[in-house]
């Protein structure tokens, strides 16, 4: 069994400290631009909320529905091209409505594949994953005219974040960015989460445990795992719109294979199925890439490794290793 | 080039050996998969492995046709390696685990060609009576290719004889429908899935160094394979060997069409596809599992 039994303060009733622990963290992340003045660490930190979200939305759907995605990646990158070429062409300034257009056209894009994949179901999906990925990756390659191809996506303008005619600041500002992505990141958190815990969320989980079964007391199966689906591509959407505002330029590489990988080892590192562990393995990830990239060319031989051992050993990621411990001690 | 007849001859040719390639990758995947219920992601860097292997052996002076042997026999010793330290582990372990697992196998396996061979394009180069051309339809046709697919047609022909009349062949595919009762006669299931992870492995090797001397070796070869050998077998049925044959013909001869007319946007072609087959039978043309 696990021999690792020296974490402390998992028990039972730890509610309100829970409550606190959130309320405490979102202050601190919230206050950290205006202690620390180091742009380097507000920019690591934002980065990290927004592939925290992606990571989130690849829970939702490795976690809670069973079903798994190669390239979630892909659906990041459509939205931050889409909001990026509204904002370049269309209209410059207004913000909201770039990013309602690039949710919108993402779930566009999405309900098609999602309704092919659903079909196909188990591990044909995952397969399928992919291969749509490297469709999308291809076309945003391969198509010069519209997406810039191999330079990517540039001369973005910084439009002003403003909410019912009051201005909160400038996107070009990273505090601000900071602190948009912080509220955004926030809100979608806990929706996700009410979601996940609502009926809805439990459905998913049983089609997860045995889609058979499931479909025997009446359940649309088909219809819930596209809905999942769904779920999962509009978060990952939202982190796209967040990742352009946030950096100002998108490239091809953002949607390759090899990013997708980086977002599933990121679940991985937090454990499925729990929400905010995907923002823990995010932050891990984001911050040992940063470190390693600039150490060794090779890091690929690494991130492989790395993620053998992590299924080989510690399956349930780091969150996972304190779920394991709190069922061994109710034995 | 001849006249019209002359390219429609060339790209038909050309479509029968990319398929041939397809075929034997997707076969590798598929006798895995059949028999272990295993998906190797790690498939694709198997066949960059055999190409890249295939290019040492030729360029310290060995003939092609004995690297055409070797370089399938080191890829099978690689398979084994793997299969004995990170697959056999992880056997009752649910299907997700072992995806993501051969995923990180992937890049591990991937750094490694970039590591030892670096990220130049490699060319295998042909003994000289395979360089020519020869004249059929009123096209001048690269022997080498005509080669390439009798080389492949033989590889499939013995396949087959192997897995129907030799006793492996039999328990092989008998484990394929109940493997319960093959173990029940006496026979070790540890051996027969090493077996088809190795047999798998060389198939992988043989298809890259058929495919070596075809295109520029380099390092993204493994990937862009494993996502056309994918689509062939979900389309062909997953397990399924004979829809794999049926899917390796029709998504060699859509790529090369496509690649003759619109280069650049070829694979969204076979992408949309393969998304229209599925959409109407969403367990391939066969059906899944029909090991035969």
């Amino acid at each position: 069994m696990n021999n690792t039994t020296t974490i402390p303060g998992i028990q039972k009733g730890y509610y309100p400290l829970k409550i606190l622990i959130i309320i405490l963290l979102l202050l601190g992340l919230g206050l950290f631009p205006f202690i620390s003045g180091n742009r380097f660490y507000i920019s690591l930190i934002t980065e990290m909320m927004i592939y925290g979200l992606l990571a989130m939305s690849l829970d939702v759907l490795l976690g809670y529905t069973g079903a798994l995605s190669f390239m979630h990646n892909a659906y990041l990158g459509i939205s931050a091209y889409v909001v990026g070429l509204f904002l370049i062409h269309i209209s410059p300034t207004s913000l909201w409505l770039a990013c309602f257009t690039g949710i919108i056209f993402t779930s566009l894009v999405a309900l098609p594949v999602g309704w092919v994949q659903v079909r196909t179901g188990g591990l044909a999906f995952a397969l399928l994953t992919l291969a749509f990925g490297m469709m999308f990756h291809t076309i945003v390659w391969k198509w010069y005219g519209v997406t810039g191809g191999d330079d990517g996506l540039m001369g973005m303008p910084n439009p002003d974040i403003s909410l019912f005619g009051w201005n909160l600041g400038n996107t070009g500002n990273p505090v601000t960015i900071y602190l948009f992505t912080l509220i955004i990141v926030t809100i979608c958190f806990f929706l996700t989460r009410r979601i996940i815990n609502s009926p809805f969320g439990a459905v998913l989980e049983a089609i997860r445990e045995n889609e058979d079964r499931a479909s025997f007391v009446g359940i649309n199966v088909r219809m819930y795992k596209l809905l999942g689906w769904m779920l999962a591509c509009i978060l990952a959407s939202i982190a796209g719109a967040l990742f352009i505002l946030y950096k100002g330029y998108i490239g091809p590489s953002t949607m390759s294979a090899f990013a997708g990988a980086g977002v599933l080892m990121m679940v991985l590192l937090g454990g499925l199925g729990s929400l905010w562990g995907a923002f823990v393995g995010a932050a891990m990830f984001i911050y040992i890439q940063d470190y390693i990239s600039t150490m060794s060319e090779h890091w690929e031989i690494y991130l492989g490794l790395v993620v053998i051992f992590l299924v080989l050993f510690l399956p349930t990621g780091f969150v996972g290793l304190g779920e394991h411990l709190k069922r061994f001690r109710k034995g | 080039m001849g006249g019209s007849l002359g390219i429609i001859v060339d790209i038909t040719l050309n479509s029968l050996v990319l398929s041939g390639v397809f075929l034997i990758v997707a076969i590798g995947l598929n006798i895995i998969y059949g028999l272990s219920r295993i998906m190797n992601m790690g498939h694709g860097a198997l066949y960059a492995v055999g190409a890249y292997t295939g290019y040492t052996l030729v360029a310290t002076g060995l003939n092609y046709f004995a690297a055409l042997i070797i370089a399938p026999i080191i890829v099978g010793a690689v398979g084994l390696l793997i299969e004995r330290t990170i697959i056999a582990p992880m056997r009752k372990r649910s299907m997700v685990y072992t995806l993501i697992l051969t995923y990180g196998l992937m890049f591990f396996l991937d750094g490694m060609i970039k590591y030892v061979w670096g990220n130049k394009p490699c060319f295998i180069d042909l003994p000289a009576f395979l360089q020519g051309t020869i004249s059929i339809l009123g096209t001048q046709y690269p022997v080498f290719r005509l080669a390439t697919l009798f080389i492949i047609a033989a590889i499939m022909g013995g396949l087959m004889l192997f897995l129907n009349k030799t006793r492996i062949g039999i328990i092989l595919r008998a484990s394929s429908t109940i493997p319960e009762m093959v173990s029940c006669l006496g026979i070790n299931m540890n051996y027969v899935h090493m077996g088809a992870f190795v047999l798998g492995s060389v198939m992988a090797g043989v298809a890259g160094i058929i495919a070596g001397p075809l295109t520029t070796i380099d390092p993204l070869m493994g990937g862009e394979m494993l996502i056309s050998s994918f689509v062939v077998i979900v389309i062909g049925g997953l397990g399924s060997l004979r829809g794999a044959v049926i899917a390796a013909l029709l998504i060699g001869f859509v790529q090369t069409f496509a690649e003759f007319f619109i280069t650049d946007l070829a694979m969204v072609i076979v992408y949309i596809l393969m998304a229209i087959i599925l959409a109407f039978m969403p367990r391939g043309i066969l059906g899944e599992g029909k090991f035969e």
